[in-house]
């Protein structure tokens, strides 16, 4: 009883980390139509004076978007940037950051 | 059955045709109204942010790129690279002086109504040919746009005799605290060849919060000048101008075009988080716009600029931004009072061009203005493409209706093609033939 429970117990956990850890790549893919396309254009290839934010890691990502939602400039469009990002949550940030790592413009 | 036909469908199609909504299957039903096919076929893919295009008879397409250079597109497809700007590699020459920053960089095209005779085209360009002593900061002059004239080669593989015929137009050289903050911001670069040949320039008031209402100052300007860069005789600024001004007062000019009925200059510029505006420019005129601190009532602004106060981190309503500091200024006793101004919204107007030739229908005439969607703070972002019915005096719009393209992206360059269909250039990286064609 004891053996089946704490491994039942333990693969529940092992499985509910997987779930909170991956990210959702189509989410980000919406997400990232909603609204940061109209700056950085399809699949975040940079366009105008706007810079390209694709094949990026998920960790330089995060760290991006985390630090304009905490309202730190970086960058002389950050102004922009912090009013963007302060929405954004943990998950949406998270799916945001495995949709760009990989997103490619034809 | 019979009450559907008669009455419901012809007044559901006006319904549907007053909404903009492609209704092009039902033109019958209209009595005759001639509404086209409209269809947009992707020319050239792969570019590197396009800005601008211009055309000869036979279809070939001068375009630039804004961080790469000037080409020719023949009208057999192929590509000649023909002046690239610095440390860009496999044009046939290039200018070690040309640069890009931002929104800065190789913008405007145009091509001398005597190309035939002369073979002369004009390009709009960032440099640091001229930069002399200023540059040093954000709050000096800075004189880091220039208009080239060259020669284009009998082959078009080619172009030389390269003149500036410009030197002095104002650049932003360095970041400062504004949204949009980088160098190169209000950059303005749109070309065009008026009536009578002349060219005229657009200009961006670069951030510099004196620079629109300032008599020597080319940023913030529209200018009218010949092919050699002298102003035209007839320009009429007020005393104490250059003149080379034709009008003063701007925000952020990237569109200029000639209603074709009477040749009227109109211009369209973005606004600053509220009113894009499309302008009827009267020569002299002010088209009201002047962010400077410490005048209108407003205080000390960040970088003395007042463009995005009275707040500038968060969105608010336009309206109370626009009374702050009016995009069309009712102080001015010379305003260019504005023909539209995009429901108060600033959504980014990026170029326009009048509508030209008989398969544009009822269109014929209007002016499209393609909108490259800047959805901030509550603004939608409505990256479009507007056909815009102006009133004849100019002060004014009858209707708007949406191009019926079916994609939106962002529009930069809109420019008529000798074959009536009409060009647009999107930041993405393509040039689309946008054609019409009656179906009646």
């Amino acid at each position: 009883m004891t053996k089946s429970f704490s491994a039942l117990l333990a693969f529940t956990l092992v499985s509910f980390s997987e779930v909170s850890l991956s990210a959702d790549l189509s989410a980000g893919e919406a997400r990232y139509k909603e609204s940061c396309i109209n700056c950085h254009g399809p699949a975040g290839k940079g366009v105008a004076s706007y810079p390209k934010i694709s094949g990026n890691t998920i960790a330089y990502t995060t760290e991006k978007l985390e630090a304009y939602r905490a309202g730190i400039k970086q960058g002389p469009n950050s102004s922009l940037m912090i009013m963007m990002a302060m929405p954004l949550t943990d998950e949406e940030i998270s799916n945001l950051a495995a949709y760009l790592e990989t997103a490619k413009y034809k | 059955m019979k009450m559907w036909s008669k009455a419901f469908v012809p007044a559901l199609v006006g319904t549907l045709a007053t909404l903009g909504w492609s209704v092009t299957s039902h033109a019958g039903a209209h009595g005759g109204m001639d509404i086209p096919m409209i269809k947009a076929t992707a020319l050239m893919e792969g570019l590197d942010n396009p800005w601008d295009m211009a055309f000869l008879p036979d279809g070939t397409m001068f375009y630039t790129e804004k961080c790469k250079g000037l080409s020719v597109r023949l009208p057999n497809g192929s590509v000649n690279a023909l002046y690239g700007m610095k440390e860009t590699s496999g044009y046939a020459d290039s200018g070690s002086d040309l640069f890009c920053s931002g929104q800065a960089g190789m913008l405007g095209v145009a091509v001398d109504r005597d190309f035939a005779k002369n073979r002369q085209l004009y390009v709009y360009s960032s440099s640091t040919k001229y930069h002399g002593a200023g540059c040093k900061t954000n709050f000096e002059r800075c004189d880091g746009n220039i208009v080239m004239r060259f020669k284009v080669g009998a082959d078009l593989k080619s172009v030389s005799d390269r003149t500036d015929i410009v030197k002095d137009i104002q650049y932003k050289p360095f970041e400062s605290n504004q949204p949009f903050g980088g160098p190169g911001a209000h950059n303005g670069g749109r070309l065009r060849v008026g009536p009578g040949g002349y060219l005229w320039v657009t200009g961006g008031d670069r951030h510099r919060g004196i620079c629109p209402q300032d008599p020597k100052l080319l940023c913030g300007k529209v200018l009218r000048i010949d092919g050699d860069g002298n102003a035209h005789p007839d320009n009429n600024p007020p005393a104490g101008f250059d003149k080379r001004i034709y009008t003063y007062g701007h925000r952020n000019v990237q569109a200029i075009d000639f209603r074709p009925s009477d040749g009227k200059a109109f211009t369209a510029e973005h606004g600053p988080w509220h009113n894009d505006e499309i302008t009827a420019l009267v020569n002299g005129g002010n088209a009201g716009w002047d962010p400077a601190e410490m005048t209108a009532g407003r205080g000390a602004c960040p970088d003395k600029y007042c463009g995005y106060e009275p707040n500038q981190k968060e969105g608010m309503d336009p309206a109370i931004r626009a009374a702050y500091t009016p995009m069309s200024d009712t102080r001015f006793a010379d305003l260019m009072p504005a023909t539209w101004n995009n429901m108060g919204w600033s959504q980014g107007t990026g170029s326009a061009a009048f509508l030209k030739g008989d398969n544009w229908g009822i269109y014929e005439g209007r002016l499209a203005i393609g909108i490259m969607g800047i959805g901030f703070g509550g603004t939608p972002a409505g990256q479009r493409i507007d056909i815009v019915s102006i009133t004849p005096d100019g002060l004014g719009i009858n209707n708007i209706t949406r191009m019926p393209i079916g994609f939106s992206k962002r529009f930069r360059g809109l420019a008529m093609g000798p074959d009536n269909a009409l060009y647009v250039a999107v930041d993405e990286g393509e040039i689309y033939r946008v054609s019409a064609e009656p179906i009646k």
